[in-house]
């Protein structure tokens, strides 16, 4: 009888093809109003592109989009609107020199073609739509002005107001604190309960688990696996994401009992962001840190890198203090920092594998008369991408023609050539498949071996306990709890998260 | 909004600026504090508005646009030309002002099928372009200077609004086109608050892709400013002439700068999102009272470009200072945030 | 190792930019040859060309390097004027009444000149480096105010009657080739020892390319984008003095419409607008096709201002044209990372 009751959402056999590449080979997806529904995979497996299917931005080559009653081959972003499907997009799409009420209220009037806008219905309609979720944020203020957080609420509020009836988010919670979360699910039970089929796009299996009702998972724009939650576990959803038998066992190296420290970090202050941070690092040891977004974890690794400014504090690296603020001195002193975003902050996309593995330290392949000697720099590119098994038939061709794993590597070789002390990794292993994810880590690990000190910033819990000699956790810019090597267990690690 | 918002705002600071400007004009030359001097800054800043006013909405949908000048001339030389070959000679001004704005406005819809259909970046598209506008023009339309404007222009010149001949000194004369150039003024402000068109200029300028995501169109927006900037520049063009009582196809080379400087003192952003139609009439009214009053400064008019150019190089220089302080407190408000 | 060597060196894509240049050199130059037998297919003609071709080459050269960093630098023209009239100042004070100047005095003219330029580039590298003002509102503004002030000082007026000597440079030969194509050859292969066989060379491309990596690179990205506008000065200074000993004057004024020459030049030499690609080969092609297209069109009695449209159309024409290419390059790569 329920299914009377309830409409089905989603799509049938989409087949989609970019250049005779296939993104998605038969997808069907199915969810029910008032229904939370997973779709889970890495990345490439095709689930951007079936969100941009359904929100209008591309047309599917066959297959069909069900919304309700109603079928359709494609639609345009209009019709999407229209027959309320709405995204929220990982980035939230807002429009930062406008105010909020104003960035809630535009889908309304474009959805009704008004061609006026009245001050009044704008503001009415935006705290018409804050209530309805049971928001309060000053809708006069300029989003630029606004937390991540109160972005991420002002986004839906902005997609919930529209007569919505199939809703995506794309990882909503990677910005936000646990509490945060705790309000975005809420928010979410509150969507459903209006009879809202929504769909919740992450990776987070814990988060996914305590949220979805059902689950889709896709693998290489396939569907690998479906049903409802509770039949699936965090085991058999990686099995199936990744295709492998994924082992998470350690392989951190053994690590010699020793008092010399490659790096001291004293009393590391910049208010607000991070206070009174102190730690050590020991030759060969791979140091884990984990915290929420906007914990100052990432500030904190930049700040010892010289690329974020310190108030105060001293870093010592090899018994030698060296001076703050200065990423050419940091460089200097034996500090390699891999960032967390490969594509804008790691990659010089355009350029040459060539030229991405030479990046750092380019003066080192100055001769005589400032010339830079070409046959030096071929050959260490050469040999990087010998260790590091860089897929490619050749060095010249653009950087974009590699796999995410292999361009992650190449970000890393590029440290690497540098041979530095102690060497930060934030987020190393964010999207890249799983097998270049072992690689990577086999890579650190034997680095830690020849006596490279780390520092490994992740998200990734059992990443970290995998690799780690020692975890911190970082909350509100100061150091929460430390784990020794004994100590490390994910669930563990995950509480003293949240 | 508080005092301390409103001293911070980019207006009030120009209109310190000026009045701080105007002081030391006036203590050094009293002359100054006539309403003939008054007067006559308005009368040169009409065009100039008008033209500024197109370049704001270009600015604050994140583009730029060189080719007004070129745009406006080519419109109101072309416009007598035509009146002139055709032997149209109506006493009203109707016919050569639709002239000009259709001109512009096709001129303006060749810029929007170089940028929204092609997306070359704006800069050079209308580089490019202003070199087609003005080769074309000087080639097939004419080359020589026509005195022998159409009538209507003509008398336009000296329509006064108000003359007033005070005790002493000159008369000074208001010219009529202050109550249009106020029309069109509140109008285009209007037109970027208050309609889902100019929302759509600002949320371009806030960031293209989350407006596209948005349902606005961003080629068919990119497509109605530029034709609205052909518009208003062929407006402009035809009153210079009018006001000029001459056409000249080689004028108004060069005037780009002047303007595009008006509107970034105005507070307009060149990386888009921000500007507005009352900071941008300061801009004109600053550019318009320091090219018009050097003289009475004892400093010779050939400065005038100089003067233009260090006044927007400290613009400038302020605001990259202001972006800085302001991003450093952004980064450690949100910081702050999330930490609690 | 040679074979890898040479294929460092160009690049594929590189390669095929020149050969289709080449290719578009070669048919421009048959078109006009046939066209005009007599006048363009002359030695005096070709002679012609090669003193007129290096002053723009050189400005061309100066804007490729602010343009591989992603930036744009539109003040090279006001710097080359700067420059000469700088020079031509201590020139014409220090000369005897029959013309006459000792050498020393020449060559401390030009060193001064270029030391305006230097300077000047210094005022660009502070804005666009140092306060992180954006490069097309940076160079505007200076473009503004060196111009101005170059205006203001002459009041306007050009100044000329050089020495005998100095002019000898600009006019005369070198082994029987004009002065001035050897000493841009000369610096043509300077730039391009720069770009390609120096540290600072790959560094440009890559800021050019990403700047925010290769701030995270820390390869000093503004130290980077300092010594470009510096250089960028320094040739179009260069260039300044080039002119002003060909044409025995140097003037506020002069080549106002060199900067959109400029840009078509580099433009369709291949740089890429946004950054990060392009040969001093290419730029030097690209003005040889564009002098071509001027002298032609001076042979065939075309009109100047057809020639100002030509470059219009030429610009917009290559743009669109890159555009058509990149997406088709991009949708091709598209589904090479989805089959791998």
């Amino acid at each position: 009888m329920s299914t009377l009751l309830t409409t089905e959402y989603g799509v049938k056999d989409i087949v989609k093809s970019f250049g005779g590449a296939k993104a998605l080979s038969g997808v069907s997806i199915s969810v029910k109003s008032g229904e939370v529904h997973c779709i889970a995979g890495e990345n490439g497996s095709g689930k951007s592109t079936l969100i941009k299917i359904m929100s209008g931005i591309h047309a599917p080559d066959t297959g069909l989009i069900r919304l309700g009653e109603k079928s359709f081959t494609k639609l345009s972003p209009r019709e999407a609107v229209h027959e309320g499907v709405q995204v929220i997009f990982q980035d939230f799409s807002l429009l930062p020199n406008m105010t909020v009420a104003e960035n809630i209220a535009m889908p309304t009037y474009i959805l009704n073609n008004s061609r006026i806008l009245s001050k009044n219905q704008t503001k009415e309609i935006a705290s018409n739509a804050l209530s309805l979720i049971g928001v309060d944020i000053d809708i006069n203020t300029p989003v630029a002005d606004i937390s991540i957080a109160s972005k991420q609420l002002i986004a839906i509020a902005r997609a919930t107001n529209l007569g919505v009836k199939m809703l995506f988010m794309d990882e909503p919670t990677t910005a936000l604190t646990r509490k945060e979360i705790k309000r975005l699910f809420e928010v979410v039970e509150q969507i459903k309960a209006r009879g809202v089929a929504t769909v919740f796009v992450s990776h987070k299996i814990d988060e996914i688990q305590e949220i979805c009702n059902t689950i889709t998972i896709l693998r290489n724009g396939e569907v690998v696996g479906d049903g409802l939650m509770k039949d699936f576990d965090r085991k058999t959803i990686s099995q199936a994401m990744t295709g492998l038998d994924v082992s998470e066992s350690r392989i951190a190296p053994k690590l010699e009992k020793t008092t010399k420290k490659v790096v001291e970090i004293k009393n590391f202050t910049t208010k607000p962001t991070f206070s009174n941070i102190s730690f050590s690092i020991a030759p060969g040891e791979i140091l884990g840190m984990t915290g929420l977004l906007g914990s100052g974890r990432t500030e904190l690794a930049e700040a010892i890198f010289g690329q974020y400014p310190v108030d105060s504090g001293e870093i010592i690296v090899d018994g030698t203090p060296i001076q703050l603020n200065s990423s050419s001195k940091a460089l200097k002193a034996g500090i390699g920092y891999v960032p967390p975003d490969r594509l804008t902050q790691g990659l010089f996309l355009e350029q040459s594998i060539l030229n991405n593995l030479v990046a750092v330290g380019i003066d080192k392949y100055q001769s005589k008369g400032g010339r830079l000697s070409k046959s030096r720099l071929i050959e260490a590119g050469e040999r990087w991408i010998k260790e590091l098994r860089i897929k490619t038939n050749n060095p010249q061709n653009p950087v974009t023609s590699l796999s995410g794993g292999n361009q992650q590597r190449v970000v890393l070789a590029k440290w690497l050539a540098m041979n530095p002390h102690l060497m930060i990794l934030n987020g190393p292993t964010v999207g890249v498949d799983i097998g270049s994810k072992r690689e990577i880590l086999k890579i650190i690990r034997d680095r830690a071996q020849e006596g490279m000190a780390f520092l490994v910033i992740s998200d990734d819990i059992p990443e970290l306990v995998q690799i780690c000699h020692r975890v911190i956790v970082i909350k509100n810019g100061q150091i929460s709890k430390e784990f020794s090597e004994a100590e490390l267990d994910e669930k563990i690690l995950y509480k003293e998260l949240s | 909004m508080n005092i301390r918002k409103l001293l911070l705002r980019n207006e009030t600071a120009l209109i310190i600026a000026i009045v701080v400007l105007s002081l030391i004009i006036g203590i050094k030359s009293p002359e100054f504090f006539t309403l003939a001097n008054l007067f006559d800054i308005f009368r040169s800043s009409f065009v100039q508005l008008i033209f500024a006013l197109g370049v704001l909405i270009v600015i604050i949908s994140g583009g730029i646009d060189i080719s007004f000048p070129a745009v406006g001339i080519f419109a109101g030389y072309t416009a007598v030309v035509l009146m002139q070959r055709f032997e149209w000679n109506p006493e009203n001004l109707l016919l050569p002002i639709a002239l000009a704005i259709i001109i512009g406005t096709i001129l303006g819809a060749i810029n929007s099928i170089a940028i929204a259909t092609f997306g070359i970046p704006t800069l050079i598209a209308t580089l490019g372009t202003s070199g087609i506008f003005r080769g074309l023009m000087l080639t097939f339309i004419g080359s020589s200077f026509i005195s022998d404007i159409p009538v209507a222009l003509d008398k336009f010149a000296t329509a006064d609004l108000l003359k007033i001949q005070p005790e002493v000194g000159t008369l000074a004369r208001l010219h009529v086109l202050i109550i249009p150039v106020a029309i069109l003024t509140i109008l285009v402000s209007l037109l970027l608050t208050r309609t889902m068109f100019g929302r759509s200029v600002y949320a371009l300028g806030g960031g293209v892709e989350a407006t596209r995501r948005l349902g606005i169109s961003v080629k068919r927006t990119q497509a109605k400013i530029y034709m609205l900037v052909g518009g208003l520049s062929g407006l402009a063009g035809i009153l210079y002439v009018s006001l000029q009582r001459k056409a000249n196809p080689y004028d108004l080379a060069g005037s780009e700068l002047d303007i595009i400087a008006a509107v970034v003192l105005g507070g307009a952003s060149i990386m888009g999102g921000y500007g507005t139609v009352f900071g941008t009439v300061l801009g004109v009214l600053l550019i318009s009272l320091i090219k018009g009053n050097l003289i009475l400064l004892g400093v010779s008019g050939s400065w005038q470009r100089a003067a233009v150019g260090a006044l927007l190089l400290i613009g400038i220089t302020v605001q990259a200072l202001n972006e800085s302080k302001k991003a450093k407190n952004r980064r450690v408000s949100t910081s702050d945030e999330a930490g609690q | 190792m040679n074979e890898r060597l040479s294929r460092f060196n160009t690049g594929l894509l590189a390669d095929r930019k020149i050969t289709q240049l080449m290719i578009f050199t070669t048919l421009t130059f048959f078109f006009f040859s046939y066209a005009s037998r007599d006048i363009f297919f002359s030695s005096s003609n070709f002679i012609s060309m090669a003193y007129q071709i290096p002053e723009i080459a050189i400005l061309s050269i100066a804007l490729m390097l602010s343009m591989l960093t992603g930036g744009i630098d539109l003040s090279i023209v006001s710097i080359s004027n700067a420059a000469a009239l700088v020079a031509s100042w201590v020139m014409t004070t220090k000369m005897d009444e029959a013309g006459n100047l000792s050498t020393n005095w020449i060559i401390i003219a030009c060193v001064l000149g270029t030391i305006i330029g230097v300077l000047a580039g210094a005022v660009n590298s502070i804005l666009v480096a140092r306060l992180n003002v954006t490069p097309i509102l940076a160079t505007l503004a200076t473009m503004t105010l060196f111009n101005g002030i170059a205006i203001g000082i002459t009041n306007g007026e050009s100044v000329s009657g050089l020495p005998e000597q100095f002019m000898r440079v600009g006019n005369g030969t070198f082994f029987g080739i004009p002065t001035p194509f050897v000493l841009m050859i000369f610096i043509a292969i300077a730039v391009g020892f720069l770009i390609n066989r120096t540290t600072l060379g790959l560094k440009v491309f890559l800021v050019g390319t990403n700047r925010k990596a290769a701030q995270y690179s820390v390869m000093g990205d503004r130290k980077v984008i300092a010594w470009v506008y510096l250089i960028s000065g320094l040739l179009s200074s260069l260039a300044g003095l080039i002119i002003a000993s060909r044409t025995s004057a140097a003037s506020p004024d002069f080549g106002s419409s060199y900067i959109l020459l400029a840009i078509v030049i580099v433009v369709l030499g291949g740089i890429n607008p946004n950054g990060g690609f392009g040969t001093v080969t290419g730029v030097i092609l690209a003005t040889v096709v564009l002098q071509m297209v001027a002298s032609g069109f001076n042979a065939l009695r075309f009109s100047q201002f057809l020639y100002l449209a030509a470059q219009g159309g030429v610009l917009i024409f290559v743009m669109i044209l890159n555009v058509i290419l990149e997406k088709r390059r991009t949708n091709r790569s598209i589904a090479k990372s989805l089959r791998s």
